[in-house]
């Protein structure tokens, strides 16, 4: 472990810990355009360069491995002087169009001009044209005049998403990026390119001139879309409406990166056919009503002659896009306040690769099955319950989500639905079976509440409510817990924490957990 | 004074294995070397010699050597550079053309002494005739056992390819001819990693110029003492000085270092066309800084000439006589360095099209004055703080030309035009 001295500091780094590195650890500062460190080192754009005694040039702090008794400094004159040298040679054919560049902000460019640049220009001659924003890819603007040639993107295409359709063309000062003939900028983490680059180059045609970065706040959360549970930020303007998502650093699940389905899934939360209101069937049409009122109809649809629970002929069809929590709760409703054991859920399988994408188009069907939302102890499973339809012995089914829908046959489940005495469905949005039902309970998607998801390998996340939820719409953990109210069967929780706090005592894989260990990279349950 | 390397260039087909074999002691360094040498003998014999690189940054070549690591199991490589493309360089081509078994028995010595069994011949897209030559040689060195397996009847064996380039000057920087030979773009590389523990695919490489490699022989054959006492005292050796620009006889010379400048240009080159004033001297190649007439009698040698504020590179030197515009010679090569250099460091992409626009602008007649300051403001912020050596070498002449002709551009400022009249504009 050596010991050097950065800045008067002295610091002890792991071997083979580089100077960029040791310093960002230890919260000094080094200016840097093309070192990412999720890349390769490629120690072309010269900004790090940093003065080492000894040493008869300056070095590039990115690629220099710490040296027992090293004495480096950061900011001396002749630092910061190369450093000036970079931002001007940068800066002298940028076409300074930052009023109208969307990067600003979050440009590393105009920060370091403002840190270590020189505030007036030397260079009279004509500035290089290159071309000016075309598309690059699907998802992704190009603006070749503002380029730094720092080559992430092009690191980022070889070694990350391994599809390398991105490299430097011609040679000096015509040098450009741009993708090899035929090919776009399309693989299925694109978008990442729009993080790394370090200036208004590569921005989304999605989020450029949306909202100027400034006026957003971000909520740290978990991208719902697959078991993966990539680490976002939520990005907010106003409390109400969500602009983008980011990925947020978690080497353990994404490193820095996440797929473009799952950054650009923020607008199924804006779209138009979320559910915002309690339904309730009559003749033909569903009509809204208030919560007390589809409450109360429901609490008699899952009685029986008797006024008890029709335990054995209701069936509970839970959701893998529930949290842990709600998972708890809905299992606890089912099997106390329900009496039944008839619980089981499903998830719709898609493309999965080697990277971050996995096979199951959910955020928690791993906390699902900790929740036990599988059929136990006689309990029947989704296709014994669908069966159970055409014999009677299902009458009564509580749907959450519309996952069922992905299963082969799911156009013939929805045709036995009709057979069923009782639908309830609770979903976010409209969907064939949400039609279906006598009841509609509109719930809260992930960005409009608390709770936790466990990952594919078993790590518990947490999520945040970035946004209020829309219209009338409740998380499910709400509306199951008023439910079982208006039941009869008290299930008071205040908090998504607190329930959190009871499966740890019901669970044993989850003994550990508490929100405050979660914090923001998630804890392991194994 | 006895030249050695360019002893037999005037001999009929010089270039043929024939000749080569028959002068004498052609093939006998080998011979001599694998038969009564180790490795580490002729590694210590080269060091002792005091060969410097002959490529321009004068690295005593058995010290760079001795880097390679030894028995390490995996593959070694030895590269030649033979991309000879400093503007003013072409004294390799000369050793390719008319001695290329001198270059090849070199090689396969260096080989035996460092673990090597490939070497790579990297050769100036430009030099397509040569490589013909080389290739032709190499053929007749395989016929004669020379190269191939089991050369000689020991257990060493030796493969030689040439490459040629696409003709780019900065695959002649190391690390970008390496990464040419693997076939990617001729970009340097980032060091550390240093080619003799990572070089070609990878792996422990020594790459040294075609001349380098041609001295070697004559040290195995003559022995280091005898190479010692040519030259000068760090500074051995003879070698070969291009002599370009405004002489009588432009040529190649073989000299021992340490002759003076003066000598060069006025005895072996004839001194100046027309018997014109001599204005200024390129002694290195294009990217080593310019003296004036009065500084020719410094001695060229690796010392002298980096007392002088200058180097002695790759012995290039490009004369100038007083019809010299000095602001167009700035155009000239800073052109050259903008097209040539890779363009991944931001100060070499960015300075040397900066520099270049500058000085052809001044020598347009549109400079103004305080451009001279910017323009070395430019070169200190490019010079050292780059991956290789190509954005110090687009910074060099131009520092030369305003330290010793600043005169010069303040005069084209002024008149707003070039004063020469046979100048041209870029």
């Amino acid at each position: 472990m050596p010991t050097f001295t950065i800045d008067n500091k002295t610091i002890t780094v792991d071997k083979g810990t580089t100077i960029l590195k040791a310093a960002l650890e230890n919260g000094i500062k080094i200016p840097h355009f093309c070192y990412y460190e999720k890349l390769s080192i490629d120690g072309c754009c010269r900004m790090c360069l940093v003065e080492v005694e000894k040493m008869p040039k300056l070095t590039i702090a990115c690629n220099t491995t710490v040296a027992d008794d090293m004495v480096v400094h950061t900011h001396s004159p002749k630092v910061m002087k190369a450093r000036a040298g970079v931002m001007e040679f940068q800066l002298i054919n940028h076409p300074l169009d930052c009023p109208i560049c969307d990067q600003a902000g979050e440009c590393r460019l105009q920060e370091y001009c403002f840190e270590y640049g020189v505030p007036h220009s030397r260079f009279k001659e004509e500035k290089r044209k290159k071309k000016k924003r075309f598309s690059i890819g699907e998802h992704i603007v190009f603006d070749e005049d503002r380029c730094i040639l720092c080559r992430r993107c092009v690191r980022f295409c070889r070694e990350i998403s391994k599809t390398g359709e991105v490299a430097v063309f011609s040679r000096g000062d015509r040098s450009y990026i741009d993708i090899y003939p035929g090919r776009g900028l399309n693989n299925k983490y694109s978008l990442c390119t729009t993080d790394i680059c370090p200036v208004g180059a590569l921005t989304s045609k999605d989020f450029r001139f949306k909202v100027r970065v400034w006026f957003l706040t971000e909520i740290e959360s978990i991208c719902p879309e697959c078991s993966n549970g990539c680490n976002i930020k939520i990005c907010v303007r106003n409390n109400n409406k969500i602009y983008r998502y980011l990925p947020r650093q978690n080497d353990k699940v994404n490193d820095t990166w996440m797929c473009d389905g799952g950054r650009l899934s923020y607008k199924n939360i804006l779209s138009e056919d979320r559910l915002t209101q309690p339904l309730v069937k009559s003749g033909d049409k569903q009509t809204p009503v208030k919560w007390d009122e589809a409450l109360s109809i429901i609490a008699k649809g899952f009685k029986g002659k008797d006024g008890k629970p029709d335990g054995p002929h209701i069936g509970g069809i839970a959701s893998p896009h529930f949290t842990n929590e709600e998972g708890f709760v809905f299992q606890r409703f089912m099997r106390d306040a329900l009496e039944t054991n008839n619980i089981d859920f499903t998830v719709i399988k898609g493309y999965k690769d080697d990277m971050l994408i996995k096979e199951e188009k959910a955020a928690n069907p791993r906390g699902a099955k900790d929740m036990t939302l599988s059929p136990r102890n006689g309990g029947l499973s989704i296709s014994e319950m669908i069966r159970g339809i055409s014999t009677g012995d299902i009458k009564i089914l509580y749907i959450i989500g519309s996952d069922l829908m992905g299963l082969e046959e799911g156009e013939m489940i929805l045709d036995s639905l009709g057979n069923l005495d009782f639908l309830v469905v609770q979903d976010t949005h409209v969907s064939a079976l949400s039609r279906k039902a006598d009841v509609v309970l509109p719930s809260a998607t992930f960005a409009e509440k608390d709770g936790t998801f466990t990952n594919i390998n078993g790590i518990v996340q947490r999520i945040r409510k970035a946004v209020d939820p829309p219209g009338d719409s409740l998380p499910d953990w709400k509306i199951i817990s008023r439910l079982s109210k208006a039941m009869g069967y008290v299930m008071e929780y205040n908090s998504p924490e607190e329930i959190m706090n009871e499966i740890a005592k019901e669970i044993p894989a989850y003994k550990d957990v508490n929100y405050k260990k979660i914090e923001n990279q998630g804890i392991s349950v194994g | 004074m006895e030249k050695y390397l360019t002893k037999n260039f005037d001999v009929p087909n010089s270039e043929t294995i024939k000749a080569y074999l028959n002068r004498g002691d052609g093939y006998k360094a080998v011979e001599k070397a694998l038969k009564e040498m180790t490795p580490e003998q002729i590694i210590e014999e080269v060091k002792k010699s005091g060969l410097r690189g002959r490529g321009g940054a004068g690295f005593p070549a058995g010290l760079k050597w001795s880097f390679m690591p030894k028995d390490n199991g995996k593959p070694k490589y030895i590269c030649c550079n033979a991309d000879e493309s400093e503007p003013g360089t072409f004294k390799d081509r000369q050793i390719i053309e008319r001695d290329p078994h001198q270059l090849i028995e070199g090689l396969i010595i260096g080989a035996y002494a460092m673990g090597v069994n490939t070497v790579y011949i990297y050769i100036r897209g430009e030099y397509a005739s040569q490589a013909k030559i080389l290739q032709k040689a190499i053929d007749e060195a395989y016929e004669n056992r020379y190269l191939g397996k089991n050369i000689l009847g020991t257990d060493f064996s030796i493969d030689i390819y040439v490459h040629r380039g696409g003709g780019a000057y900065i695959c002649g920087e190391e690390t970008g001819l390496m990464e040419s030979i693997e076939g990617n773009k001729g970009q340097p590389r980032k060091k550390p990693p240093f080619p003799a523990g990572y070089g070609v695919w990878g792996y422990p490489t020594t790459i040294n110029n075609v001349e380098t490699f041609s001295h070697v022989s004559h040290i195995i054959n003559k022995g280091a003492d005898w190479f010692k006492g040519i030259g000068t005292e760090k500074s051995t050796g003879n070698t070969l000085f291009g002599v370009s620009g405004h002489v009588k006889r432009p040529g190649v010379y073989e000299l021992p270092f340490g002759v003076s400048l003066k000598e060069i240009i006025y005895e072996h080159a004839g001194g100046i066309r027309n018997d014109n004033e001599l204005k200024g001297v390129i002694p290195g190649g294009s990217s080593t800084k310019i003296l004036t007439d009065s500084m020719i009698d410094v001695k060229m040698d690796y010392d002298s000439l980096m007392q002088a504020g200058s180097s002695i590179g790759t012995g290039a030197i490009i004369v100038m006589d007083h019809t010299t515009c000095m602001v167009r010679v700035g155009c000239v090569l800073s052109h050259f360095y903008r097209h040539e250099t890779c363009g991944q460091c931001t100060q070499c992409r960015e300075g040397t099209a900066w520099m270049h626009q500058i000085i052809s602008r001044i020598e347009k007649g549109e400079g103004e004055i305080e451009d001279l300051d910017i323009l070395l403001d430019i070169a200190s912020n490019m010079e050292g703080n780059t991956i290789c050596a190509l954005s110090d070498a687009a910074a060099w002449p131009v520092q030369g030309l305003l330290r010793h002709f600043r005169d010069e551009f303040e005069e084209h400022i002024k008149q707003k035009r070039c004063p020469f009249t046979d100048s041209f504009l870029v």
